[in-house]
């Protein structure tokens, strides 16, 4: 069995609102790089695959050269493998496109996971592309994977509740965050080893974008107008904000 | 603009893209997925009972050829997730997600880094499919019902349906509930969660969490609210040991009031907020859980 995990390496998401800059257009540079909120759900849950099905777990990202150092993290959660396309854009459409070509390289695969949506463009489109590229059904929001049988049986976050959906054959599924794919923290030893594992390098393709303009991105202006309430007396202030949410219309 | 929304049968959701539709200058077709009447005029109705909509992209990819669709709107939701991205690849169209706004000639906004900024796009070709972030455009009022015409069902993937598990939830569900009492990590455990369903029940309100404390397995994912949990818009959204992460204020943006109780003055959720109570929890939940009792 062999999994291909996509990871995504972002600017700083835990960046506060009010700290936040852009730069061309984009998170500025002076941010600390790092995995992807889910992307790292998604290694945990093929981490997770691996280990019970002895699968192959190929770690495959869009990027930059400078990303590698980051994306080791991936191998030292356990990984087996680390290939990076080299590429810039933003497109879904051309990231989707050089994942797939990458994905062809890779021989065999049986399942491609990705994370629910990436930490910086927060769009969750790629997945669905790639697999409408690679003629793979595309399974959003899942938290559970396992083997029954002939078939995958996963087990997919909705809005209102769960469901356990089944299919045969191959797949690209998008990983949620439950308790149970909360990403492991690497072992030491695990970290200088995968600093020593060697890393695929694939030249990008130009792929076709889509034509949409991106006119401007900006930070939205934030003012704060938080009231803030007396704590000494919590009887008091319980009853001065019941008033203030009635006076104001809001209760 | 030839429209199609397609979206399950549920009033609000199909009003939000109704809404969202004629901002764009475009009156629709639907496709309604589900079974029952299919609220609203439109020019023309499709149907299917399919339950799986991962096995409706193929259909819908020969649908839009076939009636030459140029703008296909979807909710952000698991089931857009599920034909967006497909359905825009097999057809070719350009795909522009999650957009919580519209402007003239053709532009939308979207949010990027969790909300922390927002780009404006031009669209500049057509088939193009958005999906439509909940909560952000009022559901145009329905009126009447429109007689269906069944999908054309083309070879899907076969995904197979097992089991469904709605979340049963006690109370107002999150999405439509007046009041919030939401929690974060800083609530500690789960059984302090009870703290909070006691005050939303005196409120008549609905139970949250933040992804940190869904995480913790401190409360289920239905309760999630943020970016990739719940959106919503009540009127008071009452944030509890929540720091106030761009991800989950992405969730409460429409929120009409925000109180946040927080120990940390520094926490990020008070630059949200209108009111703020920099105390421990445990010791105002209590307290105001007891005095709406008494005003009972």
């Amino acid at each position: 069995m062999h999994i291909v995990v996509l990871a995504k390496v972002v600017p700083d998401y835990e960046v506060p609102a009010r700290d936040f800059e852009l730069q061309q257009f984009r998170a500025h540079s002076r941010y600390t790089r790092m995995l992807g909120l889910y992307d790292e759900n998604a290694i945990e849950t093929g981490v997770q695959l691996k280990e019970k099905y002895n699968a192959k777990l190929s770690i495959l990202s869009y990027g930059k050269e400078d990303d590698i150092p980051i994306l080791r993290k991936a191998v030292a959660m356990g990984g087996d493998s680390l290939i990076l396309v080299s590429g810039i854009s933003d497109d879904p459409y051309v990231i989707a496109s050089n994942l797939k070509m990458a994905i062809a390289s890779l021989g065999e695969i049986d399942l491609v996971l990705a994370g629910q949506q990436s930490a910086d463009m927060d769009r969750g489109v790629v997945p669905g592309i790639l697999a409408q590229m690679l003629e793979y059904p595309f399974i959003p929001r899942i938290r559970k994977i396992e083997i029954m049988g002939e078939d995958w049986k996963v087990e997919q976050q909705h809005e209102s509740g769960s469901r356990e959906l089944a299919f045969s054959g191959k797949g690209v599924l998008s990983i949620t965050s439950i308790p149970e794919n909360v990403p492991r923290i690497p072992a030491v030893r695990a970290i200088f080893a995968a600093k020593k594992k060697p890393v695929e390098k694939l030249s990008g393709i130009s792929g076709i974008a889509m034509n949409i303009d991106e006119i401007s991105v900006e930070v939205p202006k934030m003012e704060s107008i938080c009231e803030f309430l007396p704590v000494t007396d919590m009887r008091e202030t319980a009853k001065i904000l019941l008033s203030r949410l009635r006076e104001e219309r809001y209760l | 603009m030839k429209t199609l929304i397609i979206e399950t049968i549920d009033p609000k959701r199909i009003g939000e893209l109704a809404t969202a539709a004629l901002a764009l200058g475009a009156e629709s077709d639907i496709l309604a997925i589900g079974t029952g009447d299919i609220p609203g005029q439109f020019n023309k109705a499709f149907q299917t009972d399919e339950k799986v909509a991962v096995n409706l992209v193929p259909s819908i990819a020969q649908l839009i050829r076939d009636e030459g669709y140029e703008l296909i709107l979807l909710s952000a939701t698991t089931v857009g997730s599920e034909i967006a991205g497909a359905t825009a690849a097999c057809v070719g169209a350009a795909l522009i997600s999650e957009v919580i706004a519209i402007g003239d000639d053709h532009t939308v906004i979207r949010p990027l880094y969790g909300g922390k900024a927002v780009g404006r796009y031009k669209i500049t070709q057509f088939p193009v499919v958005l999906t439509i972030r909940r909560k952000y455009f009022e559901p145009a009022v329905l009126t009447g019902v429109t007689a269906s015409i069944p999908l054309l069902s083309a070879e899907g993937p076969g995904i197979r349906l097992i089991a469904d598990r709605p979340q049963q939830s006690e109370g107002v569900p999150l999405e439509d509930a007046a009041v919030i009492v939401s929690g974060g990590r800083g609530v500690g455990s789960l059984e302090n969660f009870s703290l909070l369903k006691e005050m939303a029940d005196c409120l008549g309100g609905a139970v949250g969490a933040s992804r940190g404390a869904v995480d913790e397995g401190w409360a289920s994912p239905t309760q999630q609210v943020g970016q990739t949990g719940s959106i919503v818009a009540p009127s008071v959204y009452v944030a509890v040991g929540i720091s106030g992460a761009s991800q989950h204020l992405a969730g409460i943006a429409n929120a009409k009031c925000v109180v946040a109780i927080n120990k940390d003055e520094e926490a990020n959720i008070f630059n949200r907020a209108r009111f703020g109570l920099v105390c421990d929890y445990k010791a105002i939940v209590p307290v105001l859980t007891e005095v709406l009792r008494e005003e009972r």
